[in-house]
């Protein structure tokens, strides 16, 4: 539907921006105030979002066209992926919000503080709603300095300070590739409006083998943008200091922030699915990170940094899925993972009560010798019997291969679990029971996905070329090393050979260490408080 | 690499004072007294509140501020500003102002006139006094070199990489790669991990893992070395190990409480020696890296000036550090000036006559004040107790499906008894059943824990379970439901749940005697029914009421439940007291010792839940028919006082009084984002230890922590003799954890909670990394606009004769301490209740001043 009140729609993030402009006077009472305004303007934003949603799957897309001159300027864009991610964000967005109102309570700059939670997400929800690359760009920069904001509630933390700078060079970089993609891009179809650069990539997909160069110029650029917006290898360090600024931050990064490269991608699909090689460097990149930050969780010792590098590894994924063209499913993982990371680091101070829960007695004894073998064995069986049936094979789908070793693997070591030292009959049952639950809300969701997004993702393509079947077998081998490797740590003491992987690992690799220490030398933050947050009106001479 | 740095400082490093080499019993003494400073931090699942002056106890208070303000340069005291405020509201008159000038001591060179000291007072401490006897360790000549810039100095790093060590070598269970060699002691797991970590390399620490290798593995030997090569003179050398350990003192209190908690048990433990040596260790590969001219100098000066003797009991060399403790005496005047005022109040006289029926029977916590008061002006003819809240019963209190359980009891004692949850009125078979089934659960649940949780399978998790959250966030937001299933009650089918109870009978449990025997049973019924002074006039019902808090993702939630239950609820304890005490053989067996409880009189352990004021009785069924509706009146009674309790307490929370007050209260304790869901002993500043009758009508503000003693039925003073060593005690650690965590939240309390991070299943961290935080979260003693707690030393008062006082005092060096050492103020009640004498020192007693009470 093309229609100017389709522009109402911009309504629910600008009261979000307002939330943020309204000036108020220093005071206890004034971050009363201003809590209730952001909680209306959050409501009334995810009522906008859900309407939309409606609207958009009565009529189909919503197109505003561009306000502004020769295809600059500002217009919104609202087919089912941005009013699915329009709902995410202001959902996450409100439950973020409403957890704020209380938990930052007596912090002198409270008001401050859920100004900026909403002008983030103002800027968030633009660059969704977004029709124009102008707009989208400028949301996107938008974002990044909102967020600067926040990790810098509290500057007076030195950490604060070194991780808002890595992150401020990683976001300066990704902005500058954006804009290189901008211009390309409006050197290769006129116009930033989003109809005419799809349909602009739908003529060219159509015209057949050819890519014009700056097509590929284009697709790296935005891929490398997304790469550093979603915090992959080696410049991932930042996210996992997120939490020297308050906990609902680190849930906000969740609401379209940490994923916007992700969305980035997704949104351009069209036109970055066009160029083998930005696919192969999304997959190489992304399956990197997702296995270091899955690996490099394991030996942390904190809550919450042990759930950044989840979210590290999490966004990798994300991005190998993208890079095997499997966009139904990078977008159902952002909006699975990020209702689950958002709850997760909300929840972080509930760890206690998670440990005393699950406390079992050992029942004794050894792991069973075999249970690798059963579970690999068992779950093989059942997927060579259901691919048969359906008719799959590795040399002709890689991407979706490659995904469903990863699902068969999860489930090996699902099973692998649940036959531990004693097997027991209940136990195994019901961790096989979940199994099938699991294998079988996968394959629903993906159809969903892929039924539900038709009109705005390219359905999950054939990758082909020698080049991409490499990319495969090497994904689909060192997750399965991984996956196996993870159950022969040694419990205690080990071999140096061990401790060296493990001083690496617990060390994320030294790739931090070094970042920290480039920005001490090159651009040192001058903080000479005290260590820890003095907390508000303390003062102590 | 480069050259090995430490073999060119080596010939530079000569010996201090010309003195022959360290010997190691020197060091070994200097050792031991740098680690009796440090105060334990127990960890998150059971915290309690610790004295964090715990090693300083022998000094006092005064000394002890002087003390931290040369070693560690921190502040014991509020900043002068507070103090004008409380002068400038009232809240200070001229007159405390002006006692306590003319108190002070001569060497404090207090000023001439009130005047003088107004004046003083009005101006902020602009330049520090320059301490003789400072002692600098590197990392503090470092940081004062990079002019306070902690990062650039390289000692924050130093912090965090201990910290980082300590969290992988203590972790309880976060990590599933858990750290290599974690068998070792903990310096040989660092020196061992440290062979193959390059991570200070890559910061810029030049040849650390050949420094660290280079030095003995033998702690103290290491220790020796480096003092050595350091040069800290002799007598520096326990203040510059203890200025090591506040580096990182959070893991140093944690290993100071594993080495406490083996002390407990008569084992020896060194934990906190070898995490000194990783410290010290660290400190000197810091040292080596600079050979410039610019550190050589600092650091000559620096040990020049810690040769210096240190002359923190006379304070008059630090005459602002004096001013301010003249207005913090004055402050605490003032203080006792009104508290003296309320207690002078008539007590109600005594009108009730006749029998009574209900006695309920209280923790000392000063959170029962507030219900006590309550309860009695709902029901005049109730008649409440107070007493410590583990009623006596020092417990081990194993849940369905553990080994063990938590030490219930106050952490200065060990369980003397075991008690294990069952199920009520459930067959061994039923109850191996329900047993068996939640260990199934459990390992079931483990299984889908490591799915969700490991690399790899951890994408499919989300894929396929992710979205299911999308309710569970908006009802863990309605506070519809908890984020995480209680602890608790998880893996228990609902209709088990109602029926936990501990059991006392005796029997062996995994090779463990559980229970209570005939004999004992009678011995310890005895025992708490006289340390209640409970030994006649007994109800029909008497409520035993332990006390425990609900709160949601809160990291610190054992801290708001009962102390004297070490970190747990009261819930075992009350049952078992309640549960022994109705028991018949043990009313025989107390009616051969003299204490006669009739028949008629029924105990019932009860829980006071201290976020919501509701109280729970427990076991009613078992109750004789002949009471079932006396329980029923009482029930609608304990209504009545809940929602009074409530709105008292809902002014202190900030929830205006209006129809909805109850509401909010009982929501407050299921909000996942309330960072105050109460305030827990915040505010304590007194335990009067007198029967009731001297205190029943005045209103305490939740402030009194009230423990019931009548000194006339305790014939050989034991009682007394208790009161003074345990609960007076816990009391004071409570007092002075809200003091310390008040007066400076960075050192003595764990900052903003909202940066709280856990780490290692174990403590918090503030951030992304740095030392672990002890005592208590800004949040629980600010409210964002004021101070909720009042930094005051604890006020005890104490009806007894002074001889007997005296001989308690004599007979116990700890409590000696507190009192000659002003770590609180002791008052002692004559016989009419009225407050006659206030102790000085040394067994010396100073009359109250009756004029400065009225006024």
């Amino acid at each position: 539907m093309f229609s100017p009140l389709v522009w109402l729609i911009a309504l629910g993030p600008l009261a979000l921006v307002a939330v943020a402009c309204i000036p108020t006077p220093r005071s206890r009472s004034s971050a009363a105030r201003v809590n209730r305004r952001a909680m209306s303007a959050g409501f009334f934003s995810l009522a906008v979002a859900l309407a939309t949603a409606v609207c958009v799957v009565v009529f189909g897309s919503l197109r505003t066209g561009t306000f502004g001159i020769e295809g600059i300027g500002l217009g919104l864009y609202l087919d089912s992926l941005s009013s699915a991610m329009f709902c995410l964000v202001s959902f996450i967005g409100l439950i973020v919000l409403a957890y704020s109102r209380n938990y930052m309570d007596g912090d002198p700059r409270q008001d401050r503080f859920t100004q900026y939670l909403s002008l983030t997400l103002a800027a968030v929800l633009l660059f969704i709603v977004s029709g124009n690359l102008l707009q989208l760009t400028l949301a996107w920069i938008a974002t990044s300095l909102g967020l600067h904001k926040l990790l810098l509630f509290y500057a007076d933390r030195p950490a604060a300070a070194i991780a808002a700078r890595k992150k401020f060079i990683a976001s300066r970089l990704g902005d500058l590739c954006l804009t290189g993609a901008m211009i390309f891009l409006y050197k290769t179809f006129g116009s930033l409006d989003y109809s005419v650069v799809f349909s602009g990539a739908g003529t060219i997909r159509a015209a057949g083998d050819f890519v014009p160069e700056t097509i590929h110029v284009v697709a790296i650029l935005l891929v490398f943008a997304a790469l550093l917006k979603s915090a992959q290898f080696p410049t991932h360090g930042w996210l996992s200091e997120v939490m020297e600024t308050p906990t609902p931050v680190s849930a906000l990064l969740h609401a379209g922030i940490i994923n916007a490269g992700g969305f980035l991608i997704l949104r351009f699909s069209s036109v970055v699915s066009l160029s083998l090689p930005s696919l192969e460097t999304l997959a190489i990149v992304g399956g990197f990170t997702a296995l270091f930050g899955s690996v490099v969780m394991l030996t942390q010792t904190s809550i919450k940094v042990t759930l950044a590098y989840s979210t590290i590894a999490q966004m990798g994924f994300m991005m190998l899925e993208c890079g095997l063209a499997a966009f139904p499913a990078a977008l159902l993982h952002i909006i699975a993972h990020s209702l689950y990371k958002a709850h997760a680091f909300l929840s972080s101070g509930s760890v206690i009560d998670i440990a005393r829960a699950s406390w079992t007695p050992s029942p004794g004894g050894k792991p069973h010798p075999a249970r690798q073998l059963f579970a690999v064995t068992g779950i093989l069986i059942v997927a060579l019997v259901l691919g048969r049936l359906f008719g799959a094979s590795p040399t002709e789908q890689p991407g979706v291969f490659a995904l469903g070793a990863v699902l068969l693997l999860g489930l090996i070591h699902l099973v692998s679990s649940g036959i531990d030292e004693r097997p027991n009959v209940y136990v195994v049952g019901r961790t096989l029971l979940s199994a099938g639950t699991v294998g079988i809300a996968y394959f629903g969701l993906q159809l969903m996905m892929e039924r539900v997004f038709a009109g705005s993702l390219p359905a999950t393509q054939m990758l082909h070329g020698p080049f991409a079947v490499t990319i495969v077998s090497i994904v689909v081998v060192s997750f399965a090393v991984v996956t196996f490797l993870q159950g022969l740590v040694p419990g205690d003491g080990g071999t140096p050979r061990w401790q060296t992987l493990y001083a690496l690992v617990s060390n994320g690799f030294y790739v931090n260490t070094f970042a920290n220490r480039l920005v001490l030398r090159l651009w040192p933050p001058h903080v000479t408080a005290s260590p820890a947050t003095a907390p508000p009106n303390v003062g102590n001479r | 690499m480069s050259s090995r740095p430490d073999l060119v400082r080596e010939s530079s490093s000569d010996q201090p004072n010309g003195a022959a080499p360290y010997e190691r019993g020197v060091v070994e003494a200097a050792i031991a007294g740098a680690c009796r400073r440090i105060a334990p931090l127990w960890p998150l699942k059971h915290f309690v509140a610790v004295n964090p002056f715990l090693g300083f106890t022998e000094q006092t208070f005064h000394a002890t501020c002087a003390t931290m303000h040369r070693v560690a340069r921190v502040d014991m005291l509020m900043p002068r500003a507070f103090y004008r405020g409380e002068l400038a509201a009232g809240n200070i008159e001229d007159r405390d102002l002006e006692a306590a000038r003319k108190a002070a001591p001569g060497d404090w060179q207090a000023p001439a006139t009130l005047r003088d000291l107004k004046a003083a007072l009005a101006l902020d401490v602009t330049d520090k006094a320059e301490h003789a006897a400072i002692v600098a360790t590197v990392a503090e000549v470092l940081d004062s070199l990079a002019a306070g810039d902690r990062i650039a100095s390289g000692t924050a790093f130093m912090t965090d990489e201990i910290s980082k060590f300590c969290a992988a070598y203590f972790d309880e269970g976060q990590s599933i790669w858990r750290l290599p060699g974690r068998g070792l002691r903990p310096y040989a797991a660092w020196r061992t991990a440290m062979r193959y970590d390059r991570n200070p390399e890559v910061m810029g620490v030049v040849g650390f893992r050949t420094l660290v290798a280079g030095l003995s593995g033998d702690p103290v030997d290491a220790i020796t070395e480096v003092i050595r090569r350091l040069g800290v003179p002799k007598r520096a050398i326990a203040d510059y190990l203890h200025q090591a350990l506040l580096d990182i003192g959070g893991w140093a209190a944690y290993a100071r409480y594993l080495v406490w908690n083996d002390e407990l048990y008569g084992r020896e433990n060194d934990t906190l020696v070898q995490l000194l040596t990783i410290r010290v260790v660290w400190g000197y590969t810091l040292f080596a890296q600079r050979t410039d001219i610019a550190f050589a100098g600092a650091w000559r000066r620096a040990m020049e000036i810690a040769a210096l003797p240190p002359l923190d009991e006379r304070l008059g060399d630090d005459p602002e550090l004096c001013l301010d403790l003249i207005a913090h005496e004055a402050y605490e005047a003032a203080y006792q000036r009104r508290f003296l005022a309320l207690l002078a109040k008539p007590a109600e006289s005594e009108t009730r006559c006749g029998p009574k029926t209900v006695q309920a029977a209280f923790c000392i916590d000063v959170r029962s004040e507030i219900y006590r008061r309550a309860l009695e002006s709902v029901d005049p003819s109730v008649e409440t107790v107070g007493f410590a809240g583990f009623f006596g019963f020092p417990i081990e209190y194993v849940p369905i499906g553990y080994r063990t359980g938590g030490a219930q009891c106050p952490v200065l004692l060990t369980p003397a008894f075991t008690v294990c949850e069952a199920v009520g009125d459930a067959s061994r078979d039923e109850d191996k059943a329900i047993l068996g089934l939640r260990l199934l659960r459990r390992r079931a649940a483990k299984a889908w824990k490591s799915f969700k949780t490991s690399a790899v399978s951890s994408f499919i998790f989300v894929e396929t379970a992710g979205l299911l959250f999308a309710g569970k966030i908006v009802s863990d937001s309605l506070a519809v439901t908890r984020p995480v299933h209680d602890p608790d009650t998880d893996g228990l089918d609902p209709d088990v749940i109602g029926r936990l109870r501990p059991s006392i009978e005796s029997h062996m449990v995994g090779g463990r005697r559980t229970g209570f025997d005939a004999r004992e049973r009678v011995a310890m019924a005895e025992a708490v029914l006289r340390a209640m002074s409970m030994t006649s006039d007994f109800g029909r019902l008497v409520l035993m009421t332990g006390h425990g808090s609900t709160t949601v993702n809160n990291p610190h939630a054992s801290g708001l439940d009962c102390g004297a239950c070490g970190g747990h609820t009261g819930e075992a304890n009350a049952r078992v007291a309640a549960a022994i005490l109705n028991d018949s053989g043990v009313r025989v067996g107390l009616r051969e010792r003299g204490i006669d409880v009739p028949d008629d009189t029924w105990f019932l352990g009860c829980l006071h839940d201290t976020t919501t004021d509701d109280i729970r009785i427990f076991d009613a069924q078992n109750a004789p028919a002949s009471h079932r509706t006396l329980i029923a009146e009482i029930r609608e009674t304990l209504a009545r006082a809940t929602s009074l309790t409530r709105l008292e307490r809902a002014t202190l929370l900030g929830i205006p009084n209006d129809a909805d007050t109850q509401r909010r209260v009982v929501s407050r304790s299921r909000d996942w984002a309330q960072v105050r869901p109460e305030w827990g002993l915040a505010g304590n500043a007194a335990f009067i230890a007198a029967p009731r009758i001297r205190t029943r009508g005045i209103d305490f503000g939740g402030r009194a922590f009230l423990h019931d003693y009548d000194w006339r039925s305790d014939t050989d003073f034991t009682v007394l003799n208790l009161i003074m060593t345990a609960p007076m005690v816990v009391a004071s650690w409570i007092n002075l954890q809200y003091y310390g965590s008040t007066v400076n939240n960075r050192v003595f309390g764990s900052g903003n909670k909202v940066l709280h991070n856990v780490a290692g299943v174990l403590g918090v961290l503030e951030g992304n990394a740095g030392d672990l935080k002890v005592g208590l979260p800004w949040q629980s003693v600010h409210d964002g606009t004021r101070f909720v707690h009042e930094p005051l030393r604890l006020n005890v008062f104490i009806e007894a004769p002074l001889d007997a006082l005296n001989a308690v005092i004599a007979k116990n060096a700890g409590v000696r301490e507190l009192v000659d050492n002003r770590w609180l103020h002791l008052f002692a009640m004559s016989d009419d209740g009225h407050v006659s004498k206030r102790y000085r020192k040394d067994f010396r007693w100073d009359n109250v001043d009756d004029a400065s009470v009225s006024g």
